[in-house]
């Protein structure tokens, strides 16, 4: 309610000074002219079964007409092709009127997602480094005031609204990020400084510790998470490189590759008994088979403590470290060097690594939809391997994407995840092979019935997939 | 005071009720004589027993029923209601007199384990009892009258009436006797004499007072629905128990899957064959190459027939009856071909390894075995899995948590329990930082236990 009784407060009238530092600017003028800055995008997921909407807030990156979605805003499973029919609303027009968009793909160094609005509504965007400074701006200071912009409902053509809040602190984690006494943003959209200084990106996902009382529960803690507005934001010296991080395509390569897995920060007081004193480090659970990392040499267990020589800062809390070193490797290319110094033991080890190309993701991964047996068969990546601990030379079959209900294979037994391994009692060695086997049983309407050998959990079980 | 009188009268006419059925039950069992002996030599079992799933050790007690199976004074009862976790067994005897008693050997599989009464106590009190027969379980029928005897809910010497439902009934359970495997090896009696809480252990006995089976469990959320394991059964593992304290089984690692009506897809001859529909990790079946989808056409030359889930644990049973380190000769089909493998057994383990609290660090763990590094597909069963941390404690403090598994101390890697006692003794007896690494999910960590 408060939000809505603040959006009457807003003049109607425009200012048509584009000043990037209108230092006495009244709010209302300021707010109106970034608001151009911001947009609502709609797409919709298509599954075997349905097409589902999403809406998200995004912002405007270039004069291209690049929009900028949050990270969440698309779930990173899925395949791009699957993604479809983008629309991008202005804020506070009616949303008959929407312009196409066409979506770019995901940078692996911010997450986010990038998408081209067509250029008949490029004039009304104004990107939001229009709003920087010449000189590079100062750290947020504790207690200054910032704001942003919300945006409503579908339903009320997302009309935009404002939202402010002071400083609460700064931490880093690894971008300089600002938490603020209140919401400030909607997430995925851009702060301001009071005199309307692009400030940063507002990121979702943070939640709040509350005890929740009831007439039958004593108090019960729990988090709450306000999925439409974020009192937290990256400052924007720290994510500006990020809005020229374009991708080249859809599926967001290049993408540079190390292979190991399962990085844990490693304590300060694990630190102080290793003698390493204040050094920051990372632990490698396990070192992936034929990745850059293991012809590099580095084992399980080693102790990462410095890339290229440069020691791994200290951060607050602890696993920060982690997302550090994955940026850090993200932000390079493939056929780069990174030279790791690793702790084995009581041993420091300078090992030599060039990075490669990712192997192919879950969202690259072929995927085929056998209707009339029910289920999508999809190719199995390095991905699934490391999930089911198969070596390199192990790997075969195909995974079943998705089950219908009451569907033959979903009367049979068969659940999304599970490995096929034979088809009629025969090995599927590849995909290809794995969908030309499905593909006859699916155009044989004479066949009553055949098996697959599934495995879950490493243990196997033969379902027998009724078909009449 | 008036409202309270009603429910008090209420529970006497309960009472009274329970005690005139009790009463008809042994009256219509023709108040043998074999009917009376068996009742002198069911016993109640109270225990006390210890357990590690909160950071440290604790104790809780607990009541079952046990029935005297030899005149020395051996007494059969669960493996769920006596283990080695009890630290004191007492017996009640049908005198109402109390006599302490100590554990033999249990097996878990079978949910049965063996007492001795304390023989010099008897003497020395001058008490007697007597002990049970038992009937061949193997000519039990459906519907034939059988009685339980037992302690439900503390109930002392309650019996109860039932038919025998089904006679070879299969139900496996990979955590059913107190987080161990029940049920893989044997088939079980299905009667709808009540059994609650308390019978466990208890005889199942005919009109003539012959032990038929051992009460075990209900159905949970089911009425009427109760097992018991088979005399014949029962009968075998009091005399392992007895000879060496422990059964001995091989293991091949084959999981089988009931056939049904795979038999055409298999192009099998009917009644022949037992689907493996899966082997464990490296198994000796794995080992050997077998995987699932393959049907086992024989044993040693003995054809199997694994059409019906109640067929598999006689089946099972062939292999974990040999001695281990057997060689045993399957000839397995897949697809056209039909091939003899030589699978060499190993010993059975069950997938929980053994529990231990290490007090001053407030850490709770279990070791981890062979079975459940497979199962979790661990690279060797190397480690302890923290089942329970004391807030406040080292372990706690430094963040370690339910669940993870602790691979090395001080850069030691914990292949056994002892080598992590005498760890926590030296720290215990000198306290100083203690580096852990533990693996969670594959995900390694390092922590130091502050004293």
């Amino acid at each position: 309610m408060i939000k809505t009784l603040r959006l009457f407060l807003l003049p109607l009238t425009v200012s048509l000074l584009a000043c990037a530092v209108a230092r006495a600017a009244d709010l209302p003028a300021l707010f109106a002219e970034r608001a151009k800055s911001v947009v609502a995008v709609e797409f919709f997921t298509e599954s075997e079964l349905d097409r589902r909407p999403s809406i998200t807030a995004a912002f405007v990156a270039d004069v291209d007409g690049t929009l900028v979605l949050p990270r969440a805003a698309i779930n990173t499973f899925l395949p791009p092709s699957k993604l479809k029919d983008f629309r991008v609303y202005l804020p506070g027009r009616p949303v008959s009127d929407y312009a196409q968009g066409e979506y770019l793909g995901q940078d692996p160094v911010s997450g986010w997602h990038f998408v081209r609005v067509e250029a008949k509504l490029r004039a009304s965007l104004v990107p939001v480094t229009a709003f920087t400074p010449a000189s590079s701006a100062s750290e947020p200071a504790i207690g200054e005031e910032f704001w942003g912009i919300g945006l409503r409902g579908k339903d009320e053509d997302f009309k935009p609204y404002f939202m402010a809040g002071r400083v609460s602190h700064l931490q880093q984690m690894p971008e300089r990020t600002v938490v603020a006494q209140t919401e400030i943003a909607a997430p995925g959209l851009p702060v301001f400084s009071r005199d309307g200084v692009f400030a940063g990106v507002a990121v979702g996902g943070f939640g709040q510790s509350f005890i929740q009382y009831s007439r039958n529960e004593r108090g019960q803690s729990v988090m709450l998470v306000n999925p439409e507005e974020s009192s937290v934001f990256q400052i924007a010296a720290d994510v500006t490189p990020w809005l020229t991080r374009i991708p080249a395509s859809p599926s967001g390569r290049p993408i540079a590759w190390l292979g190991v897995y399962g990085l844990q920060p490693m304590d300060p007081e694990v630190a102080t008994f290793l003698k390493l004193d204040q050094q920051s480090g990372c632990v490698v659970s396990e070192v992936l088979e034929g990745s850059p990392a293991e012809v590099a040499g580095v084992k399980n267990r080693d102790i990462i403590l410095a890339l290229d020589g440069q020691p791994l800062p200290r951060f607050k809390p602890d696993r920060v470290v982690v997302g550090f070193v994955d940026r850090d490797i993200s932000m390079r290319k493939p056929g780069e060097t990174v030279t790791l110094t690793v702790l084995r033991g009581s041993e420091r080890l300078e090992l030599k690594s060039t990075l490669v190309e990712q192997p192919k993701l879950l969202r690259e991964a072929d995927r085929t939809y056998f209707e009339r047996i029910g289920f999508t068969a999809r190719e199995f990546v390095y991905g699934d391997g490391i999930m089911r601990r198969v070596k390199l030379a192990g790997r075969k079959g195909v995974i079943a994407n998705f089950v219908k209900n009451n569907s033959p294979a979903g009367t049979a037994g068969l659940q999304p995840e599970d490995w096929i391994q034979e088809v009629d009692g025969t090995e599927v060695k590849t995909y290809a092979e794995a969908v030309a086997k499905l593909a006859a049983i699916e155009a044989d309407t004479a066949r009553n019935e055949f098996v697959l050998l599934t495995s879950r959990n490493g243990e196997t079980s033969v379902l027998r997939v009724k078909l009449k | 005071m008036k409202d309270s009188l009603l429910p008090s009268i209420t529970r006497k006419l309960l009472l009274c009720s329970v005690v005139f059925l009790t009463w008809s039950a042994v009256a219509e069992a023709g108040v043998s004589r074999g009917f009376n002996h068996l009742l002198d030599a069911v016993v109640r079992i109270d225990v006390r027993e210890e357990s590690f799933e909160s950071g440290a050790r604790r104790f809780s007690a607990g009541i079952g029923s046990g029935v005297i199976v030899s005149a020395d004074g051996l007494i059969l009862t669960n493996a769920h209601v006596a283990s080695p976790r009890s630290v004191e067994l007492s017996v009640t005897l049908a005198s109402l007199e109390r006599v302490n008693a100590t554990l033999v050997g249990w097996d878990h599989w079978t949910d049965l384990a063996l007492l001795r009464i304390d023989l010099a106590e008897v003497k020395r009190r001058g008490l007697t009892f007597t002990h049970a027969d038992f009937a061949n379980s193997d000519k039990l029928s459906p519907g034939q009258s059988v009685y339980a005897v037992g302690t439900p809910h503390g109930l002392t010497r309650t019996v109860t009436r039932g038919i025998i439902s089904n006679n070879r009934r299969y139900f496996a359970d990979n955590r059913g006797v107190k987080g161990y495997e029940t049920g893989l090896f044997n088939t079980w009696l299905q009667t709808d004499a009540a059994i609650n809480p308390g019978n466990s252990g208890g005889p199942l006995v005919d009109e003539k007072g012959r032990v038929v089976g051992i009460n075990s469990r209900g159905y949970l959320g089911a009425d009427n629905l109760a097992f018991a394991i088979p005399a014949n059964i029962a009968k075998r593992v009091v005399a392992g128990l007895t000879a060496e304290g422990a059964i001995t089984r091989s293991y091949v690692g084959i999981v089988p899957g009931a056939l049904l009506d795979l038999e055409g897809f298999y192009a099998l001859k009917q009644n022949t064959g037992l689907l493996i529909n899966s082997v464990d990790p490296g198994s000796p079946a794995a080992k050997v190459g077998l995987r699932g989808g393959d049907i086992v056409l024989s044993i040693n030359g003995t054809p199997v027939d694994g059409r019906f889930p109640e067929q598999l644990p006689p089946i099972l049973n062939i292999i974990a009856s040999l001695p281990v380190g057997s060689s045993v000769k399957l000839v397995v089909k897949r697809g056209e071909q039909t091939n003899t493998s030589v699978v060499v057994t190993e010993k059975l383990e069950s997938r929980q390894g053994e529990e231990w609290a290490f007090e001053k660090w407030g850490l709770t763990v279990r070791k981890v075995s062979r079975a459940y590094a497979r199962e979790n597909q661990l690279d060797d069963d190397t480690g302890l899995l923290v089942i329970g941390v004391q807030p406040g404690f080292p372990a706690a403090v430094a963040g370690v948590g339910r669940g993870d598994i602790i691979t090395k101390i001080n850069r030691e890697r914990v292949a056994s329990l002892e080598l992590a006692k005498t760890m926590h003794a030296a720290f215990v007896a000198k306290p100083a930082p203690t580096l852990l690494e533990t693996e969670t999910d594959r995900r390694v960590s390092l922590y130091i236990l502050k004293p």
